[in-house]
């Protein structure tokens, strides 16, 4: 486990396989709560304003790594970074065609990251903050 | 190493830890302490109890009366027990007192040290435990601890137990399920591809299932056989061919096992699987679907073991829970649990 405390896979297709089962297991989840979202599906405004809240906790939580001073060393990892450019840095259209789909994958991205800062050594030294408790409840 | 009573005998590497109660001072007088670490009944209070856990190899309990079993939580739960029961006592006897809280927590790497077959025989059948738990030991207290600790000393299963308990959690509500659409009065029967040392029998009552099951090693089959004579254990025919006729399983599953087959030889085994479970019954499976363990050369990505699922049992099959395991120690997530329903209108009736 390097210092930063995020797990970091050498092995791409490891990580591809990885990365799959979890998709696999969102997918099933979903498509098990009525949650397809696909085209033609119907999205409560319920769903999607637990869609936008959890976009907003996202950049929120982003914005709040980044500035820290393990800012630096977090956007060694490719995937922060990719986090970061999505999020952060990417300008937003609420009105695109795919703006669904962008927060969909917010969510299932802030419930990868939430997973990965949960995990030990770092994930009990997180639980002492109750955002980080409040964030664990809402989306684990 | 040296033992020493109530602090860490090691760092790093895991170590026998021997739990002699109101005997200490007994223990403490042997030879028996020489290399694996003595706590007295001072020592189990629950920090202590804790500390010593963190690098127990396993726990040999020599002093039943006065070991906390409920203060073991948590990663503690890891470390094989060992139960060394007293000689003079009767089954009636011992079920009385240790009963659930005591037998109904031992796993299938957790051992029990006794003299008596009778005995053994007795809470072996009421618990389902397998013969490879027994620790047939003769003679008085120490000597019977001493053969204990001999027998145990190079058994380094913590990694091993670590790992089942987090399959356990995922795979017994998933058996809980299979059987609950099961009728009460008819058994149910379970069928379990490459059975290994069978080791999950003990998580099925064997009054109420018939468990078969296959493995294309001999002598896994031979040793499954010896770990539970009541299962009904054979060898996996040619291609590989599963023996058993057609629609005969209410629920046959893998753990573990199909990453060892190429491909082809997966689907043949999938299609198998899929033909001897009854319309309506359950296919289960718990496999790595993430590449790396050297044990499973060809594991496939949970998306390629789906589409030959798909192949195998001609899409009458409905996906009915997916779950992914993550293993104690590991960063990322490897395993994960598929449980589908066969479709279809039963042969026979």
């Amino acid at each position: 486990m390097p210092e930063s405390g995020f797990y970091t896979p050498t092995d791409i297709d490891k990580l591809r396989m990885e990365n799959e089962l979890l998709a696999f297991e969102v997918q099933f989840l979903r498509g098990h709560l009525g949650l397809s979202g696909g085209q033609g599906s119907s999205t409560s405004l319920q769903r999607l304003a637990h869609l936008e809240e959890a976009e907003r906790d996202l950049v929120l939580l982003l914005r709040r790594m980044s500035g820290s001073p393990a800012g630096r060393v977090l956007r060694l990892n490719a995937n922060f970074k990719t986090l970061e450019e999505r999020y952060l840095l990417t300008p937003k259209d609420p009105g695109a065609p795919k703006w669904l789909e962008y927060l969909q994958g917010a969510e299932s991205d802030l419930v990868l990251l939430l997973r990965r800062m949960g995990r030990p050594p770092l994930g009990r030294a997180f639980r002492l903050k109750r955002e980080f408790r409040t964030l664990e409840q809402r989306y684990l | 190493m040296h033992a020493s009573t109530g602090t860490h005998a090691s760092t790093g590497t895991h170590t026998p830890v021997l739990y002699a109660g109101r005997f200490v001072e007994d223990f403490r007088r042997s030879a028996l302490q020489e290399g694996c670490l003595l706590l007295g009944d001072w020592d189990a209070l629950p920090a202590c109890l804790a500390a010593a856990t963190t690098t127990a190899s396993v726990i040999i309990v020599g002093d039943l009366l006065s070991f906390p079993f409920e203060a073991l939580a948590g990663e503690a739960c890891d470390v094989p027990l060992v139960l060394v029961l007293p000689v003079d006592r009767d089954a009636d006897f011992l079920l009385k007192v240790f009963g659930e809280t005591v037998f109904g927590r031992l796993g299938f790497f957790d051992r029990v040290a006794m003299p008596d077959t009778n005995v053994w025989r007795t809470l072996r059948k009421r618990y389902g435990w397998a013969e490879s738990q027994r620790v047939a030991v003769e003679g008085d207290t120490h000597e019977r601890v001493a053969e204990t600790l001999e027998a145990v000393r190079s058994v380094g299963q913590r990694t091993e137990k670590a790992a089942h308990r987090a399959e356990e959690a995922v795979l017994l509500p998933r058996f809980a399920a299979a059987q609950s659409f099961n009728a009460d009065e008819v058994p149910m029967d379970v069928l379990q591809v490459g059975v290994g040392d069978a080791r999950w029998i003990t998580s099925f009552d064997l009054t109420a299932i018939r468990f078969c099951g296959v493995d294309e090693d001999p002598k896994s089959v031979a040793l499954a056989g010896r770990n539970f004579p009541e299962g009904d254990f054979e060898k996996l025919g040619p291609e590989p061919s599963i023996p058993h006729d057609s629609e005969s399983f209410d629920l046959a599953f893998s753990a573990g096992s199909l990453g060892l087959y190429p491909d082809h030889e997966k689907r043949t085994l999938l299609s198998e699987m899929w033909r001897v479970t009854r319309p309506g019954g359950r296919l289960l499976f718990l496999e790595d679907f993430v590449s790396g363990e050297e044990a499973a050369p060809h594991v496939t990505s949970v998306n390629a073991f789906v589409e030959l699922l798909m192949v195998a049992t001609s899409g009458q099959a409905v996906l009915e829970h997916v779950e992914s395991v993550q293993y104690p120690g590991e960063d990322a997530v490897r395993g994960g649990v598929l449980m589908l329903s066969r479709l279809g209108v039963p042969k026979r009736w």
